[in-house]
């Protein structure tokens, strides 16, 4: 297995789209160190610039035995907001720099979200019809392994290739904002195994797809179809607007597909910006989908001949 | 411990109509043995070799690799494939390669520079595999088969795209590891290869193992013998009891060839002793065979035929 995996990472760094993917990333965080401008006024953080703007800060803590680590005083000031009904006068935290900043990691996230994982699908999508190429297949399975291992060995290689690269870039752009800004958000990491699970759920549909038919295309066009339907089926009017006989179906599909849009409008947004956590329900579902399509994908391809 | 042993090893694809690709087979293969496997475009040649190594599933039947079913991948341990058209990735070097091929099979590098050596890629060790010409592929491929040290190796199509100075190198190689002890399978379209390296022979005709022998026993034409002699005059071959023809040719120096036809063993060692009766010298007498190409094209032609 180890060697099938070893493989895959080299025909991952072959691919200059992965190697591409990091560059971007790379950039990502770069810009966002140059573009976050802080003022320090006698070692304390007295304002701040983002692209050129200026960031209102909230008062300074009087003295440093005082000042209480941020994100508690994050938490701590949104709880107190919620708790007196007040409304927040920025829309991601309780003053300007931190609506700024988590606004800023909300959109990194966003973004690895909704494109990261597209173009990792795209980058990593042929993988696995590639692995089934007549004349490569012949000498895997000639080897003392199972298929099991086989086609775990290349899903292994590609879920660590998009883990350290989800990684990467949340991981910099968390650092980046929180060493310039002093404003510590640790559950923006979570963010991480949230974005690369959803990409290994839709990953799940490539491998299924790719080991049923051995086409890298349609099991792209199958991803991008599903994701679709799965935009569409999000729409909360969408029950009420269709005709009766059709709402049985719509809420079906709604618990058998990946709940793609659910997790990445609600779930990651949130742990950037340190709102309580909704959508864990669409989460573990669509874990749970990608978990039987892996399940179906290792079956197919244990009783296939090449 | 058999190297290779079939039961009713059969293979039919499923499909509309479902095709029949190999038909129930029960084969042998000793250790040490070099066994080469004939057959017309879509015979099951292809077929029974992916199916010895766990590439097709058997719609019936076992097997076994030196006693380990076929179904484990542990029986593959051992073995080595060459496959037709393999493909390696072009990006890795050839020592890049063999390493990795080697992790695969369970084993250490160890023997990655011995291996090119001994395919002469030695000089080619650190170039990029896309880079390499399909002779040096084809050699590349054979490196990668012998990695694991394997007493069982299959090869398809060998020395297919090498040239011919290569292909003898490869046939040499073949050789050296007959000399081992390491059993070879051998799949190939040119006859006269698997004339020269094997010692025994299949032919695979619809499905269907049509002969099975030593390509000694397999090619003897039986009741003919090639005879060379001083010049046997017309009035003694008249009397003999058997059939004598001139061998194409004509005398060379003092002796003529001749073909005698007899009906056994003792018919001929009869006509022998009535031409030597007759002051005729004989130099040599030696079964007369057919070639291997002569053999397939009469049993790939004919309409059925049976094992031998």
């Amino acid at each position: 297995m180890l060697g099938v995996f070893l493989l895959t990472l080299r025909e991952l760094r072959a691919k200059w789209i992965v190697v591409g993917l990091f560059v971007v990333a790379t950039l990502i965080w770069a810009t966002m160190a140059l573009a976050l401008q802080l003022d320090v006024v006698d070692g304390s953080l007295a304002g701040a610039r983002l692209f050129g703007q200026e960031a209102e800060m909230g008062p300074p803590p009087e003295d440093a035995e005082q000042a209480p680590a941020r994100d508690d005083a994050l938490a701590d000031s949104t709880a107190a907001a919620q708790a007196g009904g007040e409304e927040p006068g920025f829309p991601f935290g309780a003053s300007l720099l931190e609506s700024v900043v988590f606004g800023a990691q909300a959109f990194v996230a966003g973004a690895a979200y909704w494109v990261g994982i597209l173009l990792a699908l795209f980058a990593t999508g042929g993988l696995i019809a590639s692995l089934q190429t007549r004349g490569e297949i012949d000498l895997l399975l000639s080897k003392p392994l199972s298929r099991s291992a086989i086609l775990g060995g290349r899903l292994a290689g590609v879920a660590a290739a998009t883990l350290a690269l989800v990684t990467y870039l949340i991981g910099a752009v968390w650092l980046v904002m929180s060493l310039k800004s002093g404003l510590w958000n640790p559950r923006f990491l979570l963010a991480i195994p949230v974005i690369w699970s959803m990409f290994l759920v839709l990953y799940g549909v490539v491998t299924l797809v790719s080991v049923w038919t051995g086409s890298s295309a349609l099991s792209l066009m199958v991803v991008l179809a599903l994701l679709f339907a799965s935009l569409v089926l999000a729409i909360p009017e969408l029950e009420t607007q269709i005709a009766a006989g059709w709402r049985p179906l719509v809420v079906g599909l709604r618990h058998a597909l990946p709940r793609f849009p659910s997790v990445g409008v609600q779930l990651v947004p949130q742990l950037a910006t340190g709102e309580p956590v909704g959508a864990l329900g669409a989460f573990a579902s669509s874990l749970g989908i990608g978990g039987g399509l892996y399940a179906l994908a290792f079956w197919r391809f244990s009783r296939r001949d090449f | 411990m058999l190297a290779i042993q079939t039961r009713g090893l059969a293979k039919t694809y499923p499909g509309r109509p479902p095709v029949v690709a190999l038909r129930p087979l029960d084969l042998q293969v000793e250790p040490g043995e070099l066994f080469g496997l004939l057959g017309p475009n879509g015979a099951g040649k292809t077929t029974l070799v992916k199916l010895l190594l766990g590439i097709v599933h058997p719609s019936e039947g076992t097997a076994t690799l030196f006693g380990t079913s076929i179904r484990q991948p542990e029986a593959r341990r051992t073995v080595g494939f060459l496959p037709e058209n393999h493909r390696f990735p072009g990006y890795l070097t050839a020592r890049q390669t063999l390493s990795l091929f080697a992790r695969m099979a369970g084993h250490d590098d160890s023997r990655t520079d011995r291996l090119l050596d001994r395919v002469r890629l030695a000089d080619a060790a650190d170039r990029k595999v896309k880079t390499f010409s399909k002779g040096m592929m084809q050699r590349l491929g054979i490196a990668q088969a012998l990695m694991s040290d394997p007493r069982l190796v299959f090869l398809d199509e060998p020395t297919d795209g090498v040239d011919p100075v290569g292909r003898r190198e490869i046939r040499d190689l073949l050789l050296e590891l007959a000399a081992e002890g390491v059993t070879l399978f051998l799949n190939s379209h040119l006859l006269s290869e698997i004339e020269r390296v094997c010692t025994r022979v299949a032919i695979l005709k619809e499905g269907e193992l049509v002969r099975d022998g030593t390509v000694a026993s397999l090619t003897e034409t039986g009741r003919a013998w090639r005879l060379r002699s001083t010049p046997i005059a017309a009035p003694v071959a008249d009397a003999l009891g058997a059939t004598l023809l001139p061998a194409p040719g004509g005398p060379t120096g003092d002796l003529a060839g001749y073909t005698l036809h007899a009906d056994d063993r003792r018919a001929l060692n009869d006509a022998l002793d009535h031409l030597r009766t007759h002051g005729v010298e004989v130099e040599s007498v030696e079964p007369l065979r057919q070639s291997l190409e002569d053999l397939f094209v009469e049993v790939v032609s004919a309409p059925g035929a049976s094992s031998d």
